[in-house]
């Protein structure tokens, strides 16, 4: 039986008092690959909110590896030692050098010696193809550059989950592609857990185990399976519109 | 199952998955075997991570320096793999060092003083387009009144406050130091002259230097970040019309008029001082500031308000639309915003002031 590393137990949250999530119950298995897609609106980012701890749910409970992780601030803490996010802008912080910011979770978190640490923020722009970046300023490299970097930033201390916000949003086929690649080879080879929010069908089909889908009216999930099960054989008209545009359309 | 490390003479067997939590664990484990030739076992290892591995690695390389040697055995292929990494970064680059000497500072003085006359020269060339947009642009009334109610109307309490406390604090110091000698009433006359010419102009203009001077920096260095003024330009705007002459005409107004109830507030604070500290009534105080005090005394706040708000309201959006890059520059231009107004209100005060004190006697016969 699948191992859950997070779960998501009857949920209701939102902003200033109005719900975008109610009742919201998912549990994420070990190792798999969850994306999360859905309308503008429909509480993508909201759920990733929760399960980073960024904001406290009226009611309901998110649980890592089976611990609450509002129950004390220790346990929030512990939990963000054990996850990397990507987010979607990258958000390198622009007053250090790439290297530098993929060496920041090592700097805070171990007691690794300044040369250790290089090489291993070397072995992780490698992983992404950024080892000859790694003295750039990330304000000026390219976007796609800058998640990769953000990439290796969040998965130098080999976390077990990976989040990903929008990795693809902005980037052009080839480079996006590119990332799908190097976030699917992390998963391949550590066995990290991701949990990606994404729009694009074609990162969707390529790297999904499973896809959740939310819906704005619901406020919560109208669907949950595999990428080719909801787009062949679903029944919501939702659904189906989500997975069934073309271009053109 | 987490890490666990066994130890049998010169073998170490390490077995399950470990982690950076572990890191610790592993080191002392290593260093803490003194054997010549230390044998690693990985059979039962299931997983390290890079930190562990790249300590591991490190640990070896000391020891090969020091003619003793860690053999690795039993290695899976992902562990192989993941210290494979480490063995091909054999040309490590270095991190820049940073300048933090002394010698640095005194190495740097010629690039400051060309990035002082840049900064001069363009806010010259920015202050002369200013106006020009000034007196052939429209007003746009409603962001021009934004900026008057955020300068003007929101920073009044703290400019009444501030210049109030001023005026009880100077009546007081001066009414002591004059009481010595029997000259307190004398008192109302410095106050009041101190205050309408350097005090009541120079606290307001510092508190709106510090209040809205900074705001327009970070605000418009913030527009530059997210492209909101390119967009601007491309859709044909003037940008100087658009972004820096609302602000300057909403700091022309309400700037003397702050000054004008700065003075105000600091001859109250002198009144105050001089009731409860040397028990002048308020009518003998009010007398002698009408007496001290020519109506020039009171408009010099508002001639001096202008040349003010001409320098804070340029030198902010000067400052913010100079940022380039990102979040750390809008702090940047926002510090420089406040620090560069601030000198250049006193150096133009202290301009004003000598040129002006020769006027005043003319203008009292």
């Amino acid at each position: 039986m699948k191992e859950k590393i997070i779960q998501v137990e009857s949920l209701t949250g939102g902003y200033d008092g109005s719900i975008v999530l109610k009742n919201v119950t998912l549990d994420v298995y070990k190792g798999e690959v969850l994306v999360i897609v859905g309308k503008s609106g429909c509480g993508k980012s909201t759920i990733m909110r929760y399960f980073l701890g960024l904001q406290k749910p009226y009611s309901g409970r998110v649980l890592f590896d089976g611990t609450d992780i509002w129950s004390c601030p220790a346990a929030l803490n512990e939990s963000r030692k054990r996850w990397g996010v990507l987010f979607q802008s990258g958000a390198l912080l622009g007053n250090y050098t790439v290297i530098e910011n993929v060496m920041l979770p090592l700097k805070e978190f171990t007691s690794l010696t300044m040369a250790e640490m290089m090489d291993v923020a070397l072995s992780k722009l490698e992983v992404v193809g950024l080892e000859h970046a790694a003295f750039e300023n990330p304000l000026e490299i390219s976007g796609g550059m800058q998640k990769r970097a953000g990439l290796a930033r969040a998965m130098v201390l080999d976390p077990e989950v990976l989040f990903f916000d929008e990795p693809s949003a902005g980037l052009d086929p080839v480079t996006s592609a590119e990332l799908d690649n190097s976030i699917l080879s992390v998963n391949r080879s550590l066995g990290t857990t991701l949990i990606i929010v994404t729009h694009e069908l074609a990162s969707i089909f390529a790297i999904s185990d499973r896809v959740v889908m939310l819906d704005p009216e619901e406020h919560g999930i109208i669907a949950s399976g595999t990428a080719r099960d909801l787009a062949d054989s679903s029944e919501d008209p939702r659904v189906r519109a989500f997975f069934g545009r073309k271009i053109g359309e | 199952m987490n890490g666990e490390i066994a130890h049998n003479g010169d073998r170490i067997r390490i077995s399950g998955r470990f982690s950076v939590k572990d890191l610790e664990d592993v080191t002392t484990s290593l260093e803490g075997n003194s054997a010549r030739h230390l044998v690693l076992d990985f059979s039962n290892c299931q997983s390290i991570d890079g930190c562990i591995a790249v300590r591991i690695w490190s640990i070896a390389e000391a020891k090969n320096a020091k003619g003793a040697s860690l053999e690795f055995r039993g290695m899976n292929p992902d562990i192989e793999a993941i210290f494979n990494t480490f063995k091909a970064i054999d040309d490590r680059p270095a991190l820049p060092v940073q300048k933090h000497t002394l010698l640095y500072n005194f190495e740097d003085i010629g690039d400051k003083v060309l990035a002082t006359w840049d900064t001069v020269y363009g806010l010259a060339i920015f202050t002369a387009k200013a106006f020009k947009a000034l007196f052939s642009g429209k007003v746009r009334g409603s962001i021009t009144a934004y900026y008057m109610e955020q300068s003007g109307v929101m920073a009044i309490p703290i400019v009444i406050t501030l210049n109030w406390l001023m005026g009880v604090v100077l009546g007081y110091q001066a009414g002591y130091q004059m009481s010595q000698f029997g000259g307190e009433l004398f008192m109302p006359a410095l106050l009041a002259y101190s205050i309408c010419w350097e005090i009541g102009p120079m606290m307001t203009a510092v508190l709106v230097a510090g209040r809205s001077g900074s705001a327009f920096a970070a605000e418009i260095g913030t527009m530059k970040v997210r492209q909101e003024v390119d967009a601007l330009e491309v859709m044909g705007f003037n940008l100087y019309g658009y972004i820096v002459t609302p602000k300057m005409i909403a700091l022309f107004v309400v700037m003397p008029l702050l000054i004008t109830a700065a003075n105000f507030a600091g001859m109250a604070g002198g009144l105050a001082a001089g009731g409860i500290f040397l028990k002048m009534p308020a009518v003998v105080y009010i007398a002698e500031v009408r007496k001290a005090l020519i109506p020039f005394d009171l408009y010099w706040g508002v001639v001096k308000g202008f040349f003010y708000s001409t320098i804070i309201s340029v030198t902010g959006s000067y400052m913010g639309m100079r940022v380039r890059g990102g979040p750390a520059a809008v702090g940047r231009a926002t510090t420089s915003a406040v620090v560069v107004s601030i000198f250049l209100v006193i150096l133009v005060d202290a301009l004003l002031s000598l040129l002006f004190i020769h006027i005043r006697p003319g203008l009292l016969l």
